[in-house]
C-alpha cells in the first residue's frame, strides 16, 4: 500500500544509467544503492561523500533513466514521507496543533531524513523530533516546543506500555515491615520531564480543554515553570503537573530508591516543602493508577524501564 | 517438473478484511459475520495498552491473520532479532490463524552515518536472483524456526525493477516455498499493478493475460490466502493504494485463481481512506458471490479466464 502523491526530488542525480554490463553485484551493495537513492534529502542527493566512498555502487535498475522508474522512485520517497506524517502527527498532536499542519508535515519530512527509522515498528519512531526542535534556529523563539513534544513522546510511549498488575493486597506491608528497602510500584510508562515551562498545561489545554489556552497561555507568558509527570491509569495514558516535592518523591522511586530516600528527597524540597503531605499524595497516586502496590527492592524492580532505549 | 495437485479445499473461502483503528469499536460491537480479521502486526508490538487489548478482544471472537510489513525477509542483512522477538511475542499472545509477511526488504544501514541501522517501513523489491532466494530463504527459515509455524510470504506490487533476474517471480516464489517451507499469500492486486504499469511502459500489450499466465505459474498448493484490494490509475503509474473498491478486472483474475487454487481464505484490504465498515463487508460479501461462481461444479461453469 502507498500512496499516490507525487514529490519533488531529485531523482535524476541518484538514478546513474549504469555503463556495466556486470550483474554480479553482492545483493547488500544493490540494497543499500536502493535505501541511499530513497533517503537522500530533496536536493542532496548523494547522502554523504563518505558514504560514496565506502559503497558508491550506482543503483542498478532496469530502464533506469526512464520516466516510468523516476516515476516508481517517487512513489516511494512520497509514501515514506506519507508514512512520516501520519506517524509522527499521532504521536505529537499537540506540536501539530502549535505549529500548523503544513509546517509539521514539513517537519516531519525533516525528521524521515535527518533521523530515518531504525526498526520496523513506527510507533518507535519520532524520539528525535524534541531534541531536533530545540537545536532549530528557526524554532528558537518557541522554546517551550521542545518540552510539549518530550511531554508528548513520553504519552505515546506509556500508550503501549506493558499492562500494570495491580496489587492493593501489598499495601498492608507499609504497616507491617520495616520501611527500609520498601518502594512504591509506579504505573508502567510513568516518566517526569522538569519544565521552565508550562508543558504540563500546554498539553493538557490542547488535548482536554483543561485548563483553558487562554490560561495555559497566561502561565506561558509568565514564564511557570511545571513538574510534568506522564503515567498509565489502567490503558489511559495521563499527564499532569505535579508539586515538586511529588517530583522529587517520584523521581528517587523512578532511579530506584526506597521509600524511606524518596521521601527525604520530598522533605528536602524547598518549595512548600509544609504542603506537601504524603499519606493525601498517596490516596490521590493510588486512586489515579500512579501507584499500584508496594515491593520490596531487588536489583531490578518493577520501576525499572520496561521499554529499554534503542540500541 | 510435475506440478503439485490441487489441494483439497473447502467450498468456499473464508473471507476475511483488513481490521483497521476506526473500525475497532463497531466491529467488536456489532460482530459481522466474518470468516478472519487480518491486522498489521507491528501495530500491536508494545508490551500492552489500549491496542493490545483491542486485538485481544477483537481475538476473543474472530480467527485473526497477522500480517507483517516490517520483518524485511529479503534483506541481506538478516532479520533485526528486535522485531522477531516482538512477532513471537505477540503470535504466543494472540495465537492467529495466518502469519504473514513480504517477498520484500527494507533493512540496511544509514546512508550517511556508517553502522547506524536504518529501517525503510516500505516493501522494496528484490531482484529475482538466486543470491536474494537465497537470503530470503535463510531469513524465512529462521522466523519459521523461532515461531515453530510456517509463514505466507506475499507478492509485492513494484514500481522499479533491477537489472538483475536470473528467474521470474513465479518460480522465486515457488522456490522459496519449496525450500523453506513456507506458504505463498497471493495479492491478485499486486499483480495487476504490476501488469498495468508493464502496459504503461510498453512490455505488454494484454496485462490481464500476462496476469493470469503468473497465477497458472504458481504451484496451487502453496498458497495458504489471497489478497484483495484496489489500486488507483495516477496516469503515468498505477500506484497499489488500497484505497478504494476492488476492481472489475481484478475480480476477474480473483475467479481465475479460486479455479487454480481452490477456496483458498480470501482478504480484503483497506488502507487508505478507509470508508464506512458496511462498504468493506460489501466487498467481503463480493468476494464470497465471486468465489461461488467461479467454484461452481464445472458443468455449469464457463471454463474460460473471463478475465
Amino acid at each position: 500500500m502507498r500512496h499516490p502523491v507525487s514529490t519533488p526530488c531529485c531523482i535524476e542525480d541518484v538514478l546513474e544509467p549504469a555503463t556495466h554490463t556486470q550483474d554480479n553485484r553482492p545483493l547488500a551493495t544493490q540494497q543499500q544503492a536502493l535505501l541511499r537513492a530513497l533517503f537522500a534529502r530533496p536536493g542532496r542527493p548523494e547522502a554523504g561523500a563518505d558514504d560514496e566512498a565506502i559503497d558508491g555502487a550506482p543503483l542498478d535498475l532496469l530502464d533506469a533513466g526512464s520516466a516510468q522508474t523516476r516515476r516508481g522512485l517517487q512513489a516511494y520517497q512520497a509514501n515514506g514521507h506519507a508514512l512520516a506524517e501520519r506517524s509522527l502527527g499521532a504521536a505529537y498532536p499537540v506540536i501539530t496543533a502549535l505549529i500548523g499542519a503544513d509546517n509539521f508535515a514539513r517537519l516531519a519530512r525533516d525528521v524521515w531524513h535527518s533521523h530515518p527509522p531504525t526498526r520496523g515498528d513506527m510507533a518507535l519512531w519520532g524520539d528525535a523530533l524534541p531534541d531536533f526542535l530545540q537545536a532549530s534556529e528557526q524554532l528558537a523563539d518557541v522554546p517551550y516546543l521542545a518540552d510539549v513534544a518530550r511531554v508528548e513522546w513520553a504519552l505515546h510511549r506509556a500508550a503501549s506500555a506493558a499492562d500494570a498488575r495491580p496489587d492493593p493486597a501489598s499495601f498492608a506491608r507499609l504497616g507491617t515491615e520495616a520501611p527500609e528497602g520498601l518502594a512504591l510500584t509506579l504505573s508502567p510508562g510513568t516518566a517526569l520531564i522538569g519544565s521552565p515551562h508550562p508543558a504540563a498545561s500546554l498539553v493538557t489545554a490542547h488535548l482536554h480543554g483543561v485548563p483553558p489556552l487562554d490560561e495555559a497561555a497566561r502561565r506561558l507568558r509568565e514564564g511557570l515553570g511545571e513538574h510534568v509527570l506522564v503515567w498509565r491509569q489502567g490503558l489511559r495514558p495521563r499527564v499532569g503537573a505535579v508539586h515538586p516535592a511529588a517530583a522529587a518523591l517520584i523521581q528517587r522511586l523512578l532511579d530506584g530508591c526506597d521509600l524511606p530516600q524518596a521521601l527525604d528527597a520530598a522533605g528536602a524540597c524547598d518549595a512548600a516543602a509544609e504542603a506537601f503531605d504524603f499519606s493525601t499524595w498517596l490516596t490521590t497516586a493510588v486512586t489515579d493508577g500512579l501507584v499500584t502496590g508496594v515491593h520490596r527492592l531487588t536489583a531490578a524492580g518493577p520501576n525499572a524501564p520496561t521499554q529499554a532505549p534503542l540500541p | 517438473m510435475p506440478r503439485p495437485a490441487r489441494p483439497v479445499r473447502a467450498a468456499v473461502p473464508g473471507v476475511g478484511i483488513g481490521w483497521r483503528h476506526p473500525h475497532y469499536a463497531e466491529l467488536l460491537q456489532n460482530r459481522p459475520a466474518l470468516d478472519f480479521i487480518e491486522v498489521h502486526s507491528e501495530n500491536f508490538f508494545g508490551a500492552g495498552g489500549a491496542a493490545l487489548a483491542v486485538l485481544r478482544e477483537g481475538r476473543a471472537h474472530y480467527p485473526v491473520s497477522l500480517h507483517g510489513v516490517g520483518l524485511s525477509l529479503g534483506s541481506a542483512s538478516g532479520i533485526d532479532p528486535w522485531h522477531l522477538d516482538q512477532l513471537a511475542h505477540l503470535v504466543q499472545a494472540i495465537d492467529p490463524v495466518r502469519v504473514s509477511d513480504h517477498a520484500s526488504f527494507a533493512r540496511g544501514q544509514h546512508p550517511g552515518e556508517t553502522g547506524q541501522a536504518l529501517h525503510a517501513v516500505d516493501l522494496l523489491p528484490v531482484p529475482f536472483s538466486r543470491a536474494a532466494l537465497d537470503a530470503m530463504c535463510a531469513n524465512v527459515q529462521r522466523v519459521q524456526d523461532r515461531l515453530r509455524r510456517p509463514i505466507a510470504v506475499e507478492n509485492l506490487s513494484a514500481y522499479v525493477r533491477w537489472r538483475q533476474a536470473e528467474m521470474d517471480e513465479p518460480e522465486f516464489l515457488n522456490t522459496l516455498a519449496q525450500r523453506s517451507g513456507c506458504q505463498l499469500l497471493v495479492d491478485v492486486n499486486n499483480i495487476a499493478v504490476n501488469a498495468l504499469n508493464a502496459q504503461l511502459r510498453g512490455d505488454t500489450a494484454d496485462p490481464l493475460a500476462s496476469c493470469a499466465r503468473w497465477l497458472d505459474a504458481i504451484a496451487p498448493a502453496h498458497v495458504a490466502e489471497i489478497h484483495l484490494a484496489g489500486h488507483v490509475h495516477c496516469g503515468d503509474i498505477v500506484i497499489d493504494d488500497h484505497g478504494s473498491r476492488v476492481r472489475d478486472d481484478v475480480w476477474a483474475l480473483y475467479r481465475h485463481a479460486l479455479r487454480r487454487f481452490g477456496a483458498v481464505p480470501t482478504l480484503i484490504e483497506w488502507d487508505t481512506d478507509v470508508p464506512a465498515l458496511a462498504v468493506l463487508l460489501d466487498e467481503a460479501e463480493r468476494a464470497r458471490a465471486q468465489a461461488r461462481h467461479a467454484l461452481r461444479p464445472p458443468a455449469t461453469t464457463p471454463d474460460a479466464v473471463t478475465a
